[in-house]
This record gives structure tokens, C-alpha cells and sequence, in this order.
């Protein structure tokens, strides 16, 4: 299935060029909103336990369960992609 | 004891470093010709003699292999510190033991579960969580178990590599399929068929209802796409990184690359076994706790 992906070897002609562009333009506009994401997360998880300390045991379960849930959407983005660049 | 168990540590965090480097160096002749690329690790050759059973393929591959020894493993971890002597004073199997025994309990299965049914499904998200970190785990340890051979002193050994059987989509698929079946038939059992159906439907006028109910049936299958396909790609890109990173030195052709190139990967690799690893483990687990703890109580 994966077996034309390479960002070096796709450049050789026209079409490939702009296949491997338009994948790494998704999962690069993908990486950006689940980096807004995650940094959500962490963000309100510091202010969370700065302002109750006590509750960081219970905290910590929800945040990583919040970050891989943010986090994956990179990969839908990934995966799609390469099945957009194999299958076109 | 604990200076052996150190010193083993640190040969499993310092050979993947050899092993990237001696891997490539010393390719067979066949394939010192075809160009290298990071993707052929994902297609599995078949192992000794094809054992066909209708439409379904048994024989085995790598991934096959992977999961076996994968098994093997949550079994000895099962046994070896579930199954201990429990003292007054506990030592540190015990304790070990203890650890990943609450882990499961108060992260995972208290997650979701409803007290009600956390004794009959406890032991199935526990053993997801753990073999899943195995099989993650021992993608990222290398293992002469590749398809790929080289000569010394006349026997063909295969090469090390790393490969996760965990960034194959059908296993993941397999494991996600178990949790999809397992929620569905809980919530009929608890709740009967008419109540358990209904309950996927929110509170929304009438009007909005021929919009809402395909999407609800089809949020239902996003559960089983999301539950497999974040694992898969979280382990799929994983490994595509680190090799792409190694393999930049061979594209390019140019040894001076590996001075970025090495302690690039090296960074994603201690990403990966440190974070990425015990978080999926953790997060499938805790995910099918959830799924299957909301269709036993759907008012939650």
C-alpha cells in the first residue's frame, strides 16, 4: 500500500511532486491545529493544578486521555493523505 | 542482580543505535541495487509454508511472529509478577506487580466501568493494557526476526530491525473489532435491544432527528475507524521516522548526514518507547473501558 512513499524519490516527475506537496500541506495544517490542541491541554492542566494541587492525581489520567485523543487527528490526517497519494 | 538488570537496560537503549547503523551498511547484493525505502518494512513475507483455510490466510509473517512473542511475554509478565507470594513486607516484584495491577484497577477500568460490571470486564481491559504495551514495547526493541538476511561465517542469520506488529492495521483492526462486539453485546445484555438503541439518540427536537439518527449509527463505526486507527498511525509514524531519519544517510549518500540524522531519530526513538508507547497501551484500554461502560449504563 505504502509502497511508492518517499518524499525523495516522489520528486522525480510533475505529478509526484505535487502529490508529495499536497500531503505534506495536509498533515502539516493537520499537525497545526492538534499542536493548538495539545497546547490547550497542558496549558489548562498546569492552571488546573496551580490552582488545586490536590487534585493532580485525578488530573493526570484526563489529560493524557485528552492528549492522545487530540494528538491522533494528526494521524487521521497522515493516513488519509497517504491513501489520497496512493489511490490518486 | 540489580547492576545486571541495569546493565541490560542499557544495552537495550544503546543496541537499537548499533543496530540502525550496521543494518543498512552491510545490505545483500540483491538489495544494494533497489533504493532504499523505509515503507518496504510493512511488506510481509510469508515464513515457511502457506497454511490457507478457505479465504483466511494463517500463515506466518513477521507481524504473525511479533504477536506471538508478543503473547509469550504478557503471559510471563502475568505470571511472574501477578501470580508472586504476597508477604507483610512486599519486595520488589511485589511491588511491581502492585503497580501495574493499580494502574489497570484506578486509570483504566474505574475510568468507565460501572461497579456493577467491573468484575467481569476488568480482566479484559487489563490484558489489552498490557499486551498492547508489550507488543508496542518489543516494536521498538530490534529483533533478529526480519525478512531480510546477511552472511556470517557461512549461516545465514536474519538482520535486526525494528518492527511493531502493532503498526499493521489488521491487528489493531482485530483488537478494536473485540471492543466494537463486546460493547454492542454488553449494552443489549444490561439494557435489552429496544432501550439499548434508543439510548444512542439524545434529547433533540423532532425535527432534527432524521439528521441526528444516521449520524449517531455513524458515530458508532467512527468508535471503531478512531480506536484502531490512532493506534496504527501512532506506531506506523513512529517507526517511519526513525527509519526515514536513518535512511536520509543512504539516500542522500552523504556519511556526514549522520551527525543530524542520528541524534534526530535517536530523540523520536526516546519519544516513542518513553511517551508514545505506554500512552496508546493506556489510552486503548481506558477508551474500551469507556466504550463498553457507557453502553452498560447509557444515562452516563
Amino acid at each position: 500500500m505504502l509502497s511508492s512513499f518517499f518524499f525523495l524519490a516522489a520528486a522525480e516527475d510533475g505529478a509526484d511532486a505535487g502529490k508529495a506537496i499536497a500531503l505534506a500541506l495536509g498533515i502539516g495544517l493537520g499537525s497545526l491545529g492538534a499542536g493548538i490542541g495539545i497546547g490547550n491541554i497542558f496549558g489548562s492542566m498546569i492552571q488546573a493544578v496551580a490552582r488545586q494541587p490536590e487534585l493532580r492525581g485525578e488530573l493526570t489520567g484526563i489529560q493524557w486521555l485528552g492528549f492522545a485523543l487530540t494528538e491522533a487527528v494528526v494521524f487521521y490526517g497522515l493516513i488519509g493523505g497517504l491513501l489520497a497519494y496512493v489511490l490518486v | 542482580m540489580k547492576r545486571l538488570a541495569f546493565g541490560l537496560l542499557v544495552l537495550a537503549l544503546v543496541a537499537p543505535g548499533f543496530a540502525f547503523a550496521q543494518e543498512p551498511a552491510k545490505p545483500t547484493p540483491a538489495a544494494e541495487e533497489e533504493e532504499f525505502d523505509p515503507s518496504h518494512e510493512w511488506d510481509l513475507k510469508t515464513w515457511g509454508p502457506e497454511l490457507k483455510i478457505g479465504p483466511i490466510d494463517m500463515s506466518l509473517n513477521k507481524a504473525v511472529a511479533y504477536l506471538i512473542l508478543g503473547m509469550l511475554v504478557s503471559i510471563a509478565i502475568g505470571i511472574l509478577f501477578m501470580r508472586v507470594k504476597v508477604g507483610r513486607d512486599p519486595d520488589r516484584k511485589q511491588a511491581l506487580g502492585e503497580t501495574i495491577y493499580d494502574v489497570a484497577q484506578v486509570q483504566v477500568a474505574e475510568q468507565g466501568l460501572p461497579t456493577k460490571a467491573i468484575g467481569r470486564w476488568f480482566p479484559y481491559v487489563a490484558t489489552l493494557m498490557i499486551f498492547i504495551w508489550v507488543v508496542n514495547i518489543l516494536g521498538f526493541i530490534p529483533l533478529p526476526l526480519s525478512d531480510e538476511r546477511f552472511e556470517i561465517g557461512g549461516v545465514e542469520l536474519p538482520t535486526l530491525a525494528i518492527f511493531a506488529a502493532t503498526s499493521t492495521l489488521s491487528v489493531t483492526l482485530a483488537l478494536a473489532l473485540m471492543t466494537f462486539f463486546f460493547t454492542h453485546i454488553e449494552g443489549i445484555r444490561w439494557n435489552g435491544p429496544a432501550k439499548y438503541f434508543k439510548s444512542w439518540i439524545p434529547d433533540v427536537p423532532k425535527a432534527m432527528l432524521p439528521l441526528i439518527i444516521p449520524l449517531e449509527i455513524l458515530g458508532q463505526f467512527m468508535r471503531l475507524i478512531s480506536l484502531s486507527v490512532r493506534l496504527y498511525a501512532n506506531m506506523l509514524a513512529g517507526h517511519m521516522l526513525i527509519l526515514t531519519f536513518i535512511g536520509l544517510i543512504f539516500v542522500i549518500g552523504n556519511v556526514f548526514l549522520a551527525v543530524i540524522a542520528v541524534p534526530a531519530a535517536t530523540i523520536f526513538y526516546l519519544f516513542e518507547v518513553v511517551i508514545v508507547v505506554s500512552i496508546q497501551a493506556y489510552i486503548f484500554a481506558a477508551l474500551s473501558a469507556i466504550y463498553i461502560g457507557s453502553a452498560i449504563e447509557p444515562d452516563h
